[in-house]
């Protein structure tokens, strides 16, 4: 689809900046509209986000991300709520992909999607009482809520020989915390349904009234494993805003910085899933020794473990000598090889594929529906990638290839990870030869006005959404590739035997701490 | 008399050397795995240090609780007692196959009890996995049980696994020796039919079942099952060389705890070897493991009666 053939569908006035296209309709258009275009006109449905315009405009402003993949645009559909009737027709009635943002901007602005199917509370427990909507602009950072008990009802299968297995929040392992209900008949998984968000942190109430350069550490800190990802998705969004064009080598060195926690963390994930999922140890043994030789590199080069602390807006802090640009290559290409050897010799055990074969099967339209992203959408058979719809940094001049896979199952996605990790591995080299010579950094001029800033960090589309006002941020939602698959679990899970759960949950591999802002 | 204190000797060996095997094969697994790996002697104090703290029970148990790990110790040095593991001609005489296979069954029955007991998920879900397993494994042990006693021409454990009975005594025996392998693997909770290293409650069955066990009981438990395996690895040694009829004289004593030594230190090496190069069977495949086993047993026991 070209936006030629999608402008008959939108209202007339549109606003356009860069790559975005911006348009206002009302409540009762919105839900419509955004179904014709995903719908009839397939754009998939990226996110849908929540504003407290109470200020400027008396309203709630409820705004749908589309991706228009074909020309690399983005398509932000907008309406307003009034505050006395804060409620819209449900887009999720029709758009599965929306249903998880829907019950977000329920619980964090008290706006009410009409007609949800499952107007369930998501991110608030049964101790929040009624009518907490830390989102909305009066409501303080620091207030201290009353301990309420209100029902946090969960899936509920009932029958001779069905039972019930709570797991969690607390878990067996070095984990985050999350907790899942499984209903079973002997072994067989019938339903499964998380209840995660036990920490939230409120990283976007902090974020508001801080400039971008304060604002930066807490993205960093959203997720550990993809910090990198997380700073590249913000300064993208602020730079667009600015109109500020970042330096070629900065933009190389953003890429490696991005490649290098896409290499550590698909070797954790190898090593991981075949490893820990499957109890061949051998492989978490060695390929765990493997992945702390790229968290020390990190250690090396910026002072901590997790590629924290590179890219700022503008740029990144430093540009790296010769011998650092050649240390980096060989501990990279070294990590790499060892591990393919590792994988290659745990490929030959027939009980190792046997296990991952035809566990956790993610079909193709199930991976569509919920508005998948990353590696597990992609070895679903999705064709996407944001390096390949919304290019950014300099990932066109870069041997980057597209990984994908049909089957969808664990084994699917380990393919695609060992295939992923030798791309990334050239696309690094390559990156650390271009302009060696150019600045790093240029100064930024912080204008006003929204901008979507999306990155294909290792466990999918980051998607971080700014709004600057007078310089400080207004409304900031960095959506992590989590919050879109874990509701993948109801779909992958039911089928399964229970003890290949867990196997099916380390393929994913999501974070608690990204979904949980 | 000398009976009594050589068998007095064998429950003592036995039961101080099994957490030094359980110790051994982790130590074994870590060099193979590439790590450094805890010292072999680590059990014991992991042992003592769980016996020192104190119980968490919940309310609501019944005395079965406070009764399984008495029971599974018991049988755990009851087999240590009874089987000829030093001395080719030690154990106790009166025990035969019937009552071995029984007691065995006994332990994974009273060990069920106490998962049940506890009343949670896991707990539930790992005895009726024990129960899968264990329906799955009897008809195997029975059988490879049968066969030894018909080379044997006795049913008493003395005859079945001492008194010069080797794998090699009868060639059909090599298929119920493999059928005891696979029966040791089963019965003792390791790798492709159990992970006894596991965190994820999600994929246990032993563990699940003394999840909910703390402190001294939990020691117990441990304990149990370091010296099960460790009465298994020497039953698996002593089909493989013959071991020193009991005399009371230096000599005679040493080749016995030599031999003991010589098979838990095969037998661990052996089974971290498997341990580190397999990975866990899916639980619905279990069913051919175990059938691999029986027919094992069964084509053992067909033969002798037929040659």
């Amino acid at each position: 689809m070209t936006y030629e053939q999608i402008q008959p569908l939108l209202p007339p006035r549109v606003s356009v900046h860069v790559d975005e296209v911006r348009c206002q309709v009302e409540a009762s258009a919105f839900a419509p509209l955004v179904e014709k275009l995903s719908k009839e006109a397939g754009l998939p449905v990226s996110l849908v986000y929540a504003t407290d315009d109470r200020v400027q405009e008396n309203t709630f402003g409820v705004h749908a991300v589309l991706s228009l993949d074909e020309e690399s645009r983005w398509l932000v559909i907008s309406t307003s709520v009034e505050e006395s009737n804060a409620q819209y027709p449900s887009l999720t009635a029709s758009v599965m992909a929306a249903h998880w943002y829907e019950r977000y901007l329920q619980d964090m602005f008290g706006i009410t999607p009409e007609g949800h199917p499952d107007p369930r509370r998501l991110v608030h427990h049964e101790n929040i009482p009624e009518g907490t909507h830390p989102l909305r602009k009066d409501f303080a950072w620091d207030t201290k809520l009353d301990h309420a008990q209100i029902p946090y009802p969960m899936h509920h299968v009932e029958g001779e020989g069905i039972y019930e297995i709570p797991v969690g929040p607390i878990h067996a392992g070095i984990i985050e915390p999350g907790h899942f209900r499984f209903n079973v008949a002997g072994e067989r998984i019938i339903t499964l349904e998380g209840k995660l968000f036990f920490t939230h942190k409120g990283v976007e109430k902090l974020l508001e009234g801080k400039t971008p350069e304060e604002a930066l550490p807490f993205i960093e800190r959203l997720s550990g494993d993809m910090a990198a990802s997380h700073a590249l998705a913000f300064c993208q969004a602020v730079e667009k805003i600015s109109g500020t064009k970042v330096p070629e080598r900065a933009q190389a060195l953003r890429v490696a910085f991005c490649e290098l926690e896409r290499l550590t963390m698909h070797i954790h994930d190898l090593a991981n899933i075949a490893g820990m999922g499957t109890g061949y140890t051998l492989m978490a043994a060695n390929g765990f020794r493997v992945k702390e030789r790229l968290v020390r590199l990190s250690q090396s080069l910026l002072g901590n473990r997790f590629w924290r602390g590179a890219i700022v807006p503008g740029g990144v802090t430093r540009n790296w000598t010769m011998d650092e640009c050649a240390h980096v290559k060989a501990v990279a290409t070294e990590a790499v090889k060892e591990i393919q050897d590792l994988v290659a010799m745990a490929m030959q055990s027939d009980g190792l594929r046997e296990r991952l074969e035809t566990s956790g099967v993610l079909t193709h339209e199930a991976a569509v529906a919920y508005g998948a992203v990353g590696l597990p959408a992609r070895a679903s058979g999705v064709m996407r990638d944001v390096r390949l719809v919304h290019p950014y940094a300099i990932y066109a001049e870069l041997p980057w290839k597209f990984v994908c896979a049909t089957q969808g199952d664990v084994y699917a996605r380990y393919r695609c990870r060992v295939d992923e990790l030798a791309v990334s591995l050239d696309v690094l080299l390559a990156a650390l030869d271009l302009y060696p010579e150019t600045d790093v950094t240029t100064p930024i001029d912080l204008k006003d006005g929204v901008g979507i800033g999306a990155v294909e960090s290792w466990r999918g589309e980051v998607l971080t959404v700014v709004h600057l006002k007078d310089g400080k941020i207004e409304r900031c939602m960095p959506r992590d590739p989590s919050f879109c698959n874990w509701a993948l679990f109801g779909e992958l899970g039911p089928g399964n035997i229970v003890p290949d759960f867990p196997l099916c949950n380390k393929s994913l591999n999501l974070s608690y701490s990204g979904t949980d802002m | 008399m000398i009976t009594i204190l050589m068998l007095i000797i064998q429950v003592i060996l036995v039961l101080l050397i099994a957490p030094f095997v359980t110790g051994l094969i982790r130590w074994f697994k870590a060099r193979l795995q590439g790590r450094q790996g805890a010292s072999p002697l680590l059990m014991y104090f992991a042992l003592l240090t769980t016996l020192k703290k104190e119980h968490v029970i919940s309310a609501s148990r019944s005395w079965m609780f406070r009764f399984v790990p008495f029971m599974v110790l018991g049988v755990a040095v009851f087999l240590a007692l009874s089987l000829p593991l030093v001395f080719s001609d030690g154990g106790i005489a009166h025990v035969d196959l019937f009552v071995l296979a029984g007691v065995l069954a006994l332990s994974s029955v009273f060990l069920v009890f106490g998962g049940l007991d506890a009343a949670t998920a896991f707990g539930g879900m790992g005895a009726s996995r024990e129960m899968t397993l264990a329906a799955l494994i009897e008809p195997a042990v029975l059988t490879t049980f049968a066969a030894f006693a018909t080379v044997a021409g006795s049913a008493s454990v003395q005859s079945l696994f001492g008194q010069g009975m080797t794998a090699l005594t009868h060639p059909a025996l090599l298929l119920s020796f493999s059928a005891l392998i696979l029966i040791t693997l089963a019965e003792n909770a390791r790798y492709p039919v159990d992970n006894p290293a596991t965190h994820l409650e999600l994929t246990m069955v032993h563990e699940a079942m003394v999840l909910e066990y703390s402190g001294p009981y939990l020691a117990m438990l441990e304990y149990a099952s370091s010296i099960k395996l460790t009465v298994f690895l020497l039953v698996l040694g002593n089909l493989v060389w013959i071991k020193p009829e009991m005399y009371l004289d230096a000599p005679t004593i040493g080749l016995g705890v030599l031999g003991v030594l010589v098979s838990v230190c095969v037998g661990s090496f052996v089974l971290a070897l498997l341990e580190s190069s397999m990975a866990k069977m899916r639980f619905f495949r279990m069913q051919e493991y175990m059938s691999i086993a029986f027919f094992l047993a069964l084509s053992g026991l067909i033969l002798i009666l037929v040659v």
